[in-house]
Protein backbone atom coordinates (compact mmCIF):
# COMPACT_ATOMS: atom_id res chain seq x y z
CA UNK A 1 0.00 0.00 0.00
CA UNK A 2 1.33 3.23 -1.14
CA UNK A 3 1.31 6.59 1.20
CA UNK A 4 -1.52 7.77 -0.01
CA UNK A 5 -3.70 4.64 -0.29
CA UNK A 6 -2.55 4.04 3.62
CA UNK A 7 -3.26 7.66 4.59
CA UNK A 8 -6.82 8.08 2.90
CA UNK A 9 -7.58 4.55 4.68
CA UNK A 10 -6.54 5.78 8.12
CA UNK A 11 -8.74 9.04 7.48
CA UNK A 12 -11.71 7.03 6.43
CA UNK A 13 -11.53 4.89 9.35
CA UNK A 14 -11.61 7.56 11.67
CA UNK A 15 -14.00 9.88 10.15
CA UNK A 16 -17.23 8.64 8.83
CA UNK A 17 -19.49 10.64 7.48
CA UNK A 18 -19.23 14.02 9.11
CA UNK A 19 -22.65 15.01 8.45
CA UNK A 20 -26.05 13.23 6.47
CA UNK A 21 -26.19 16.37 5.15
CA UNK A 22 -23.00 17.41 3.16
CA UNK A 23 -22.61 16.37 -0.23
CA UNK A 24 -20.56 13.57 0.05
CA UNK A 25 -17.44 14.50 -0.49
CA UNK A 26 -14.72 14.10 1.71
CA UNK A 27 -12.17 16.06 2.85
CA UNK A 28 -9.38 12.85 2.47
CA UNK A 29 -10.34 12.83 -1.32
CA UNK A 30 -9.69 16.47 -1.78
CA UNK A 31 -6.42 15.69 -0.01
CA UNK A 32 -5.16 13.38 -1.49
CA UNK A 33 -6.60 13.04 -4.84
CA UNK A 34 -7.26 16.53 -6.09
CA UNK A 35 -4.31 19.52 -7.33
CA UNK A 36 -4.98 22.45 -5.61
CA UNK A 37 -6.32 23.46 -8.43
CA UNK A 38 -9.16 21.18 -8.86
CA UNK A 39 -12.87 21.53 -7.25
CA UNK A 40 -13.24 20.20 -3.58
CA UNK A 41 -16.33 19.54 -4.31
CA UNK A 42 -17.39 18.66 -7.62
CA UNK A 43 -21.49 18.87 -6.12
CA UNK A 44 -22.24 22.12 -5.13
CA UNK A 45 -21.84 25.45 -7.14
CA UNK A 46 -18.63 26.73 -5.04
CA UNK A 47 -16.11 24.80 -2.72
CA UNK A 48 -15.91 28.08 -0.49
CA UNK A 49 -18.45 30.69 0.41
CA UNK A 50 -17.10 33.79 1.51
CA UNK A 51 -19.77 36.49 2.67
CA UNK A 52 -19.01 40.55 2.79
CA UNK A 53 -21.16 43.61 3.33
CA UNK A 54 -22.82 44.87 0.42
CA UNK A 55 -21.16 47.72 -0.87
CA UNK A 56 -22.24 50.88 1.32
CA UNK A 57 -22.04 53.34 -2.19
CA UNK A 58 -23.58 51.09 -4.02
CA UNK A 59 -27.00 50.22 -1.21
CA UNK A 60 -26.72 54.05 -0.24
CA UNK A 61 -27.69 54.93 -3.93
CA UNK A 62 -30.05 52.12 -4.07
CA UNK A 63 -31.96 53.00 -1.41
CA UNK A 64 -31.95 56.71 -2.40
CA UNK A 65 -33.12 55.80 -5.38
CA UNK A 66 -35.99 54.15 -3.84
CA UNK A 67 -36.52 57.64 -1.04
CA UNK A 68 -35.73 54.72 1.66
CA UNK A 69 -33.24 57.46 2.38
CA UNK A 70 -32.66 60.74 4.42
CA UNK A 71 -30.18 60.72 0.98
CA UNK A 72 -27.30 60.59 3.33
CA UNK A 73 -25.08 57.64 3.04
CA UNK A 74 -26.25 54.63 5.51
CA UNK A 75 -25.14 51.58 7.46
CA UNK A 76 -26.11 48.76 5.57
CA UNK A 77 -28.83 46.62 7.67
CA UNK A 78 -27.91 42.99 7.42
CA UNK A 79 -29.40 40.52 9.55
CA UNK A 80 -26.55 39.79 11.71
CA UNK A 81 -26.15 44.01 12.44
CA UNK A 82 -30.16 43.78 12.77
CA UNK A 83 -29.83 41.12 15.59
CA UNK A 84 -27.63 42.87 17.84
CA UNK A 85 -30.49 45.62 18.23
CA UNK A 86 -32.97 43.18 18.38
CA UNK A 87 -31.26 42.12 21.74
CA UNK A 88 -32.14 45.33 23.50
CA UNK A 89 -35.78 44.51 23.20
CA UNK A 90 -38.04 42.90 25.42
CA UNK A 91 -40.85 42.66 22.70
CA UNK A 92 -40.47 40.21 19.86
CA UNK A 93 -39.45 41.31 16.69
CA UNK A 94 -42.70 41.18 15.18
CA UNK A 95 -44.85 43.08 17.93
CA UNK A 96 -46.50 46.03 16.02
CA UNK A 97 -46.35 49.25 18.57
CA UNK A 98 -47.78 51.60 16.60
CA UNK A 99 -49.37 52.23 13.19
CA UNK A 100 -47.76 55.43 12.04
CA UNK A 101 -49.60 58.09 9.41
CA UNK A 102 -49.63 59.05 6.51
CA UNK A 103 -49.26 54.94 5.07
CA UNK A 104 -50.59 53.66 8.54
CA UNK A 105 -47.36 51.86 8.49
CA UNK A 106 -46.70 49.29 11.16
CA UNK A 107 -43.99 50.09 13.30
CA UNK A 108 -43.03 46.53 14.23
CA UNK A 109 -39.77 45.86 16.53
CA UNK A 110 -37.59 44.43 13.51
CA UNK A 111 -38.10 47.45 11.42
CA UNK A 112 -37.48 50.08 14.15
CA UNK A 113 -33.97 47.86 14.71
CA UNK A 114 -34.06 48.59 10.72
CA UNK A 115 -34.14 51.71 10.04
CA UNK A 116 -31.46 52.00 13.52
CA UNK A 117 -29.08 50.48 12.12
CA UNK A 118 -28.97 52.39 8.64
CA UNK A 119 -29.57 55.66 11.00
CA UNK A 120 -25.84 54.07 12.57
CA UNK A 121 -27.20 54.12 15.87
CA UNK A 122 -25.52 51.49 18.61
CA UNK A 123 -27.85 48.79 19.78
CA UNK A 124 -28.36 50.23 22.98
CA UNK A 125 -30.27 52.86 21.40
CA UNK A 126 -33.06 50.37 20.68
CA UNK A 127 -35.14 51.15 23.48
CA UNK A 128 -35.11 54.89 23.15
CA UNK A 129 -36.31 54.53 19.32
CA UNK A 130 -38.21 51.79 20.27
CA UNK A 131 -40.13 54.22 23.32
CA UNK A 132 -40.07 57.05 20.76
CA UNK A 133 -42.30 55.53 18.42
CA UNK A 134 -44.57 54.34 20.93
CA UNK A 135 -44.75 58.38 21.83
CA UNK A 136 -45.34 59.51 18.81
CA UNK A 137 -48.51 57.20 18.11
CA UNK A 138 -49.91 59.07 21.37
CA UNK A 139 -52.43 61.45 20.00
CA UNK A 140 -51.91 64.36 21.35
CA UNK A 141 -49.20 64.38 19.54
CA UNK A 142 -51.00 64.82 16.21
CA UNK A 143 -48.31 62.64 13.95
CA UNK A 144 -50.96 62.36 11.08
CA UNK A 145 -50.39 66.42 10.71
CA UNK A 146 -46.68 66.66 11.92
CA UNK A 147 -45.64 64.11 8.98
CA UNK A 148 -47.47 65.79 6.05
CA UNK A 149 -47.76 69.61 7.18
CA UNK A 150 -45.97 71.91 4.91
CA UNK A 151 -44.55 73.86 8.45
CA UNK A 152 -41.11 73.00 8.82
CA UNK A 153 -41.92 70.90 11.96
CA UNK A 154 -39.58 68.67 13.13
CA UNK A 155 -39.52 65.62 15.90
CA UNK A 156 -37.32 66.86 18.67
CA UNK A 157 -36.50 63.80 21.18
CA UNK A 158 -35.01 65.15 24.61
CA UNK A 159 -33.70 62.34 26.83
CA UNK A 160 -34.10 62.73 30.51
CA UNK A 161 -32.76 60.19 33.38
CA UNK A 162 -29.89 57.57 33.37
CA UNK A 163 -29.88 55.95 30.86
CA UNK A 164 -29.18 59.05 28.98
CA UNK A 165 -25.78 58.99 30.75
CA UNK A 166 -25.64 55.26 30.47
CA UNK A 167 -25.53 55.65 26.19
CA UNK A 168 -23.60 58.63 25.78
CA UNK A 169 -26.37 61.68 25.07
CA UNK A 170 -24.64 65.18 24.98
CA UNK A 171 -26.20 67.56 27.02
CA UNK A 172 -23.59 69.75 27.28
CA UNK A 173 -21.52 71.64 25.53
CA UNK A 174 -22.73 71.52 21.43
CA UNK A 175 -25.85 69.34 22.38
CA UNK A 176 -27.31 69.95 19.22
CA UNK A 177 -24.36 70.17 16.94
CA UNK A 178 -22.50 67.58 15.08
CA UNK A 179 -20.20 65.23 17.22
CA UNK A 180 -22.19 62.58 19.19
CA UNK A 181 -23.06 59.41 18.51
CA UNK A 182 -26.21 59.20 20.43
CA UNK A 183 -27.86 63.03 19.21
CA UNK A 184 -26.69 62.32 16.03
CA UNK A 185 -27.97 58.94 15.41
CA UNK A 186 -31.21 59.07 17.53
CA UNK A 187 -32.64 61.85 15.82
CA UNK A 188 -31.80 60.52 12.36
CA UNK A 189 -33.48 57.06 13.28
CA UNK A 190 -36.22 58.70 14.08
CA UNK A 191 -36.46 60.60 10.97
CA UNK A 192 -35.52 57.33 9.04
CA UNK A 193 -38.68 55.76 10.86
CA UNK A 194 -41.11 57.92 9.49
CA UNK A 195 -39.84 58.11 5.85
CA UNK A 196 -39.65 54.21 5.62
CA UNK A 197 -43.00 53.42 7.97
CA UNK A 198 -45.04 56.05 8.26
CA UNK A 199 -44.43 56.91 4.80
CA UNK A 200 -43.20 60.80 5.53
CA UNK A 201 -41.41 60.67 1.99
CA UNK A 202 -40.78 64.32 1.36
CA UNK A 203 -42.74 66.06 -1.32
CA UNK A 204 -44.92 62.18 -1.25
CA UNK A 205 -45.98 62.17 2.77
CA UNK A 206 -44.54 64.41 3.85
CA UNK A 207 -45.21 68.31 2.48
CA UNK A 208 -42.89 70.97 4.33
CA UNK A 209 -42.56 73.32 1.75
CA UNK A 210 -38.97 73.87 2.27
CA UNK A 211 -38.44 71.06 5.31
CA UNK A 212 -36.05 71.85 8.20
CA UNK A 213 -31.99 71.29 8.92
CA UNK A 214 -33.86 69.28 11.90
CA UNK A 215 -35.69 67.03 10.03
CA UNK A 216 -32.63 65.46 9.45
CA UNK A 217 -31.99 64.49 13.08
CA UNK A 218 -33.49 66.64 16.55
CA UNK A 219 -32.06 65.27 19.27
CA UNK A 220 -30.18 66.19 22.99
CA UNK A 221 -30.73 65.22 26.52
CA UNK A 222 -31.47 67.61 29.47
CA UNK A 223 -28.45 68.67 31.30
CA UNK A 224 -29.92 67.76 34.30
CA UNK A 225 -26.86 68.55 36.67
CA UNK A 226 -26.42 72.03 35.51
CA UNK A 227 -30.29 72.85 36.19
CA UNK A 228 -31.12 74.36 39.17
CA UNK A 229 -34.79 73.24 38.50
CA UNK A 230 -36.62 70.03 38.79
CA UNK A 231 -35.94 68.34 34.84
CA UNK A 232 -38.48 67.72 32.22
CA UNK A 233 -39.53 64.20 32.49
CA UNK A 234 -40.32 64.42 36.49
CA UNK A 235 -42.10 67.69 36.14
CA UNK A 236 -44.28 65.73 33.54
CA UNK A 237 -44.81 62.97 36.52
CA UNK A 238 -41.75 60.77 35.97
CA UNK A 239 -39.60 58.96 38.90
CA UNK A 240 -36.50 61.11 39.21
CA UNK A 241 -34.63 57.31 39.09
CA UNK A 242 -36.60 56.81 35.72
CA UNK A 243 -35.31 57.58 32.56
CA UNK A 244 -37.76 59.25 29.85
CA UNK A 245 -38.15 60.69 26.34
CA UNK A 246 -40.22 63.48 25.76
CA UNK A 247 -41.23 64.08 22.12
CA UNK A 248 -41.84 67.81 21.29
CA UNK A 249 -43.01 68.65 17.57
CA UNK A 250 -41.05 72.02 16.60
CA UNK A 251 -39.30 74.01 14.27
CA UNK A 252 -34.87 74.01 14.47
CA UNK A 253 -34.32 75.99 17.26
CA UNK A 254 -32.84 79.46 17.42
CA UNK A 255 -30.64 81.41 19.08
CA UNK A 256 -31.13 83.86 22.06
CA UNK A 257 -27.34 85.72 22.90
CA UNK A 258 -27.79 87.60 25.73
CA UNK A 259 -24.24 88.23 27.34
CA UNK A 260 -24.88 91.53 29.37
CA UNK A 261 -28.08 90.70 31.39
CA UNK A 262 -27.72 90.11 35.57
CA UNK A 263 -31.22 89.83 36.46
CA UNK A 264 -33.66 87.27 35.45
CA UNK A 265 -36.01 89.44 34.19
CA UNK A 266 -33.86 91.03 31.80
CA UNK A 267 -32.58 88.10 30.35
CA UNK A 268 -36.51 86.26 29.92
CA UNK A 269 -37.12 89.46 27.93
CA UNK A 270 -34.14 88.85 25.10
CA UNK A 271 -36.22 85.06 25.16
CA UNK A 272 -39.39 86.57 24.61
CA UNK A 273 -38.60 89.00 22.60
CA UNK A 274 -37.32 86.13 20.54
CA UNK A 275 -40.22 83.97 20.73
CA UNK A 276 -42.27 86.63 20.02
CA UNK A 277 -42.54 86.99 16.18
CA UNK A 278 -45.48 86.78 13.76
CA UNK A 279 -44.42 84.16 11.39
CA UNK A 280 -44.63 81.23 13.59
CA UNK A 281 -47.45 78.43 14.30
CA UNK A 282 -47.74 79.97 17.55
CA UNK A 283 -49.16 83.49 16.72
CA UNK A 284 -51.85 82.26 15.18
CA UNK A 285 -52.80 79.02 16.88
CA UNK A 286 -50.87 79.49 19.85
CA UNK A 287 -49.36 76.43 21.85
CA UNK A 288 -46.48 74.81 23.16
CA UNK A 289 -42.90 76.16 22.23
CA UNK A 290 -39.37 74.79 23.56
CA UNK A 291 -37.03 76.85 25.58
CA UNK A 292 -33.57 75.18 25.52
CA UNK A 293 -32.16 77.28 28.70
CA UNK A 294 -27.90 77.68 28.56
CA UNK A 295 -26.81 76.52 32.10
CA UNK A 296 -25.29 79.80 32.08
CA UNK A 297 -28.57 81.83 31.82
CA UNK A 298 -30.27 79.66 34.06
CA UNK A 299 -27.99 79.76 36.79
CA UNK A 300 -28.37 83.63 36.63
CA UNK A 301 -32.06 83.69 36.75
CA UNK A 302 -32.13 80.67 39.55
CA UNK A 303 -29.90 83.07 41.65
CA UNK A 304 -32.49 86.01 41.49
CA UNK A 305 -35.09 83.27 43.16
CA UNK A 306 -37.25 82.36 40.66
CA UNK A 307 -37.99 78.77 40.01
CA UNK A 308 -39.07 76.89 36.82
CA UNK A 309 -42.63 77.90 37.18
CA UNK A 310 -42.02 81.57 37.65
CA UNK A 311 -40.09 81.17 34.31
CA UNK A 312 -42.89 79.89 32.87
CA UNK A 313 -45.02 81.80 33.91
CA UNK A 314 -43.52 84.90 33.11
CA UNK A 315 -42.45 83.91 29.45
CA UNK A 316 -46.23 83.07 29.30
CA UNK A 317 -47.48 86.40 30.37
CA UNK A 318 -45.22 88.65 28.22
CA UNK A 319 -44.53 86.90 24.59
CA UNK A 320 -47.81 87.86 22.37
CA UNK A 321 -47.57 89.85 19.32
CA UNK A 322 -50.12 92.02 17.44
CA UNK A 323 -53.04 90.30 16.48
CA UNK A 324 -52.64 91.98 12.78
CA UNK A 325 -49.36 90.66 12.58
CA UNK A 326 -50.34 87.04 14.04
CA UNK A 327 -53.15 86.20 12.10
CA UNK A 328 -51.92 85.81 9.04
CA UNK A 329 -51.15 81.79 9.24
CA UNK A 330 -53.32 79.17 7.40
CA UNK A 331 -55.64 78.57 10.06
CA UNK A 332 -58.06 81.31 11.26
CA UNK A 333 -57.20 82.46 15.16
CA UNK A 334 -59.88 81.72 17.50
CA UNK A 335 -61.12 85.54 18.47
CA UNK A 336 -60.87 84.47 22.16
CA UNK A 337 -57.46 84.72 22.31
CA UNK A 338 -57.49 88.39 21.32
CA UNK A 339 -56.98 90.61 24.45
CA UNK A 340 -56.44 94.31 23.92
CA UNK A 341 -55.12 93.74 19.85
CA UNK A 342 -52.39 91.21 21.03
CA UNK A 343 -52.37 87.31 20.68
CA UNK A 344 -49.73 85.10 22.63
CA UNK A 345 -48.15 82.84 21.91
CA UNK A 346 -48.53 80.26 24.48
CA UNK A 347 -52.18 78.83 26.07
CA UNK A 348 -50.97 78.80 29.70
CA UNK A 349 -47.25 78.40 31.44
CA UNK A 350 -47.51 74.68 31.04
CA UNK A 351 -46.92 75.41 27.08
CA UNK A 352 -43.36 76.82 28.00
CA UNK A 353 -41.65 73.42 28.03
CA UNK A 354 -38.01 74.63 29.61
CA UNK A 355 -34.99 72.43 29.61
CA UNK A 356 -31.46 73.12 30.81
CA UNK A 357 -28.73 72.14 28.14
CA UNK A 358 -25.89 73.07 26.63
CA UNK A 359 -22.23 74.27 27.31
CA UNK A 360 -20.35 77.32 28.80
CA UNK A 361 -21.59 80.28 26.89
CA UNK A 362 -24.36 83.18 27.45
CA UNK A 363 -26.54 81.15 25.05
CA UNK A 364 -29.99 80.02 25.36
CA UNK A 365 -32.50 78.55 22.06
CA UNK A 366 -36.06 78.78 21.45
CA UNK A 367 -38.31 76.53 18.81
CA UNK A 368 -41.61 77.62 18.14
CA UNK A 369 -44.17 74.71 17.97
CA UNK A 370 -46.92 73.55 15.86
CA UNK A 371 -49.83 75.24 17.67
CA UNK A 372 -52.71 74.27 19.11
CA UNK A 373 -53.30 71.34 17.90
CA UNK A 374 -50.12 68.96 18.77
CA UNK A 375 -48.44 68.45 22.25
CA UNK A 376 -45.47 67.44 23.71
CA UNK A 377 -45.28 63.40 25.11
CA UNK A 378 -43.59 62.13 27.75
CA UNK A 379 -42.96 58.68 28.16
CA UNK A 380 -40.01 56.37 30.50
CA UNK A 381 -38.70 53.35 29.70
CA UNK A 382 -40.37 50.84 31.17
CA UNK A 383 -40.50 47.07 30.51
CA UNK A 384 -43.74 45.20 28.53
CA UNK A 385 -45.00 44.55 31.70
CA UNK A 386 -44.41 48.10 32.78
CA UNK A 387 -41.21 47.37 35.35
CA UNK A 388 -39.11 50.12 35.44
CA UNK A 389 -35.76 50.22 33.91
CA UNK A 390 -32.19 51.30 35.35
CA UNK A 391 -30.33 50.59 32.68
CA UNK A 392 -30.50 49.42 28.61
CA UNK A 393 -29.34 46.14 29.94
CA UNK A 394 -32.24 45.35 31.43
CA UNK A 395 -33.81 45.35 27.97
CA UNK A 396 -31.52 43.19 27.42
CA UNK A 397 -32.01 40.68 30.69
CA UNK A 398 -35.42 40.65 29.67
CA UNK A 399 -35.08 40.13 25.54
CA UNK A 400 -37.68 37.85 23.89
CA UNK A 401 -36.49 35.88 21.34
CA UNK B 1 -11.10 25.18 -6.44
CA UNK B 2 -14.16 27.68 -6.91
CA UNK B 3 -14.79 30.53 -4.23
CA UNK B 4 -17.65 32.74 -4.28
CA UNK B 5 -17.89 35.98 -2.61
CA UNK B 6 -21.52 36.93 -1.64
CA UNK B 7 -22.83 39.69 -0.52
CA UNK B 8 -24.89 39.67 2.47
CA UNK B 9 -28.31 40.64 1.66
CA UNK B 10 -29.81 43.75 3.46
CA UNK B 11 -33.04 43.93 5.14
CA UNK B 12 -35.94 45.54 4.23
CA UNK B 13 -36.43 49.02 6.21
CA UNK B 14 -40.14 49.37 4.48
CA UNK B 15 -42.83 48.84 6.91
CA UNK B 16 -45.78 46.27 6.09
CA UNK B 17 -49.35 48.77 6.08
CA UNK B 18 -51.96 47.86 7.85
CA UNK B 19 -54.96 47.42 5.35
CA UNK B 20 -58.25 48.30 5.96
CA UNK B 21 -61.34 48.37 3.25
CA UNK B 22 -64.03 50.46 4.52
CA UNK B 23 -67.44 50.99 2.71
CA UNK B 24 -68.75 54.31 1.57
CA UNK B 25 -71.81 56.00 1.41
CA UNK B 26 -73.39 57.11 -2.09
CA UNK B 27 -74.70 60.64 -2.52
CA UNK B 28 -77.92 61.26 -1.93
CA UNK B 29 -80.78 61.02 -4.60
CA UNK B 30 -82.50 64.43 -3.00
CA UNK B 31 -81.47 67.73 -2.48
CA UNK B 32 -82.62 68.51 1.12
CA UNK B 33 -80.32 69.16 3.66
CA UNK B 34 -76.84 69.78 2.82
CA UNK B 35 -73.82 70.65 5.73
CA UNK B 36 -70.98 72.65 4.95
CA UNK B 37 -67.52 71.93 7.21
CA UNK B 38 -64.73 74.63 6.59
CA UNK B 39 -62.03 74.52 8.35
CA UNK B 40 -60.57 77.88 8.39
CA UNK B 41 -58.07 77.86 5.32
CA UNK B 42 -57.96 80.93 3.44
CA UNK B 43 -61.00 81.22 0.93
CA UNK B 44 -62.52 78.15 2.08
CA UNK B 45 -65.07 80.21 3.08
CA UNK B 46 -65.57 82.00 0.19
CA UNK B 47 -65.68 78.71 -1.85
CA UNK B 48 -68.07 77.51 0.40
CA UNK B 49 -70.27 80.58 0.12
CA UNK B 50 -70.34 79.87 -3.89
CA UNK B 51 -71.19 76.97 -3.72
CA UNK B 52 -74.31 77.81 -1.18
CA UNK B 53 -75.20 80.16 -3.71
CA UNK B 54 -75.07 77.52 -6.62
CA UNK B 55 -76.09 74.52 -5.41
CA UNK B 56 -79.43 74.09 -5.53
CA UNK B 57 -79.81 72.53 -1.99
CA UNK B 58 -83.85 72.93 0.35
CA UNK B 59 -80.92 73.81 3.30
CA UNK B 60 -77.73 74.20 4.19
CA UNK B 61 -75.84 74.66 7.54
CA UNK B 62 -72.23 75.88 8.08
CA UNK B 63 -69.71 74.77 11.06
CA UNK B 64 -66.46 75.45 11.19
CA UNK B 65 -63.98 73.17 11.93
CA UNK B 66 -60.05 73.88 12.97
CA UNK B 67 -57.09 73.03 10.23
CA UNK B 68 -54.65 70.64 10.85
CA UNK B 69 -56.99 68.52 13.46
CA UNK B 70 -59.71 66.85 13.59
CA UNK B 71 -63.09 68.20 13.64
CA UNK B 72 -64.97 67.94 17.80
CA UNK B 73 -67.17 65.71 18.18
CA UNK B 74 -69.72 68.19 19.04
CA UNK B 75 -68.36 70.06 15.55
CA UNK B 76 -69.25 66.45 13.73
CA UNK B 77 -72.73 65.66 15.85
CA UNK B 78 -73.91 69.33 14.31
CA UNK B 79 -73.98 67.22 10.35
CA UNK B 80 -75.61 64.63 11.93
CA UNK B 81 -78.69 65.68 10.00
CA UNK B 82 -77.33 66.14 6.54
CA UNK B 83 -77.95 64.74 3.24
CA UNK B 84 -74.33 65.57 2.18
CA UNK B 85 -71.64 66.81 3.74
CA UNK B 86 -69.04 69.38 1.75
CA UNK B 87 -65.80 70.15 3.50
CA UNK B 88 -63.19 72.33 2.34
CA UNK B 89 -60.00 73.39 1.84
CA UNK B 90 -57.35 71.05 1.34
CA UNK B 91 -54.90 72.88 -0.10
CA UNK B 92 -51.74 72.05 2.63
CA UNK B 93 -50.09 68.60 4.35
CA UNK B 94 -51.89 69.53 7.27
CA UNK B 95 -55.26 70.58 7.11
CA UNK B 96 -55.66 68.08 3.73
CA UNK B 97 -54.52 64.81 6.32
CA UNK B 98 -57.78 66.19 8.73
CA UNK B 99 -60.12 67.51 5.82
CA UNK B 100 -59.54 63.80 4.52
CA UNK B 101 -59.48 61.77 8.13
CA UNK B 102 -62.55 63.96 9.26
CA UNK B 103 -64.47 62.96 5.77
CA UNK B 104 -63.37 58.99 6.58
CA UNK B 105 -65.05 59.63 9.96
CA UNK B 106 -68.46 61.32 8.84
CA UNK B 107 -68.62 58.06 6.40
CA UNK B 108 -67.98 55.70 8.60
CA UNK B 109 -70.94 57.12 10.58
CA UNK B 110 -72.90 56.57 7.54
CA UNK B 111 -72.62 60.23 5.68
CA UNK B 112 -71.34 61.10 2.25
CA UNK B 113 -69.19 63.18 2.08
CA UNK B 114 -67.17 65.12 -1.19
CA UNK B 115 -63.90 66.95 0.30
CA UNK B 116 -62.33 69.90 -1.82
CA UNK B 117 -58.53 70.00 -1.87
CA UNK B 118 -56.29 72.09 -4.44
CA UNK B 119 -54.60 70.19 -7.44
CA UNK B 120 -51.64 70.23 -5.96
CA UNK B 121 -52.75 68.21 -2.61
CA UNK B 122 -55.51 65.99 -3.95
CA UNK B 123 -53.11 63.17 -5.24
CA UNK B 124 -51.69 63.00 -1.36
CA UNK B 125 -55.63 63.07 -0.42
CA UNK B 126 -55.97 60.12 -2.11
CA UNK B 127 -53.17 58.75 -1.01
CA UNK B 128 -53.95 59.01 2.58
CA UNK B 129 -57.70 57.96 2.03
CA UNK B 130 -55.92 54.57 0.26
CA UNK B 131 -54.15 54.11 3.36
CA UNK B 132 -57.18 54.40 5.54
CA UNK B 133 -59.31 52.00 3.41
CA UNK B 134 -61.48 55.01 1.72
CA UNK B 135 -60.11 53.92 -1.65
CA UNK B 136 -63.52 55.91 -3.55
CA UNK B 137 -63.50 58.69 -1.18
CA UNK B 138 -64.70 61.74 -3.07
CA UNK B 139 -62.53 64.08 -3.69
CA UNK B 140 -63.05 67.50 -6.23
CA UNK B 141 -59.83 69.41 -7.10
CA UNK B 142 -59.85 72.81 -7.06
CA UNK B 143 -56.78 75.04 -8.92
CA UNK B 144 -54.02 75.60 -6.81
CA UNK B 145 -53.07 78.26 -5.03
CA UNK B 146 -56.09 79.32 -3.12
CA UNK B 147 -54.54 81.23 -0.19
CA UNK B 148 -53.42 84.91 -0.88
CA UNK B 149 -55.79 85.16 -4.15
CA UNK B 150 -58.40 87.42 -4.94
CA UNK B 151 -62.02 87.38 -4.50
CA UNK B 152 -62.07 87.06 -8.34
CA UNK B 153 -59.76 84.22 -9.24
CA UNK B 154 -61.40 82.09 -6.18
CA UNK B 155 -65.10 82.75 -7.74
CA UNK B 156 -63.25 81.60 -11.40
CA UNK B 157 -62.19 78.31 -9.81
CA UNK B 158 -64.98 77.19 -8.05
CA UNK B 159 -67.12 77.85 -10.62
CA UNK B 160 -65.42 75.01 -12.54
CA UNK B 161 -65.69 72.86 -9.52
CA UNK B 162 -69.17 73.64 -8.53
CA UNK B 163 -70.23 72.09 -12.63
CA UNK B 164 -68.31 69.15 -11.28
CA UNK B 165 -70.24 68.55 -7.63
CA UNK B 166 -74.00 69.36 -9.83
CA UNK B 167 -72.50 66.31 -12.59
CA UNK B 168 -71.92 64.03 -9.45
CA UNK B 169 -74.93 65.05 -7.73
CA UNK B 170 -77.01 64.32 -10.80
Amino acid sequence: MDKKEEIKKKFKKNNPKISNNSCGCQIDEFIIENSPNERLCSVKEADFEIFVDPDVEKISNQLYLKKETDWLPIITPTQSRVDKFLKYTDLKKDEVIAILPPKRGKATIEKIAINSVMAGCAPTFMPIIQHTMKALSNEKFNLPAINATTHPVAICTILNGPISHEIGINSNVGCLGPGYTANATIGRAVRLCMINIAGAVPGIGDHATMGSPAKYSFCFGEAEDESPWESLHIEKGCNSDESAVTLIAAEAPQNVNDHRSKKAEDILDTIINTVAVAGCNNSHVPGEILVIMGPEHAKTIATDGWNKDDVKKYINEKTSVPVDLGDRGGRKMDEKLITEGEVKLTRSPKDVIVVVAGGPGRHSMIAHGFGTSSESVTIPLKLKDGTPVSSVEDFKKNNCK
Amino acid sequence: MNIKIVEREILNPLADTDTIKLELNPLPQNRRFIALLDNTKPNADLILNLIQENLEFDKFIRITKPAGDSATSDQIEQTAQADLIILALGDCGSCTTWLILDAIKLEKQGMPTISICSHIFAPFARELAESYGAHSLKIIEIEHPLAGQSKEVIKTKTQKIISQMNEMLD
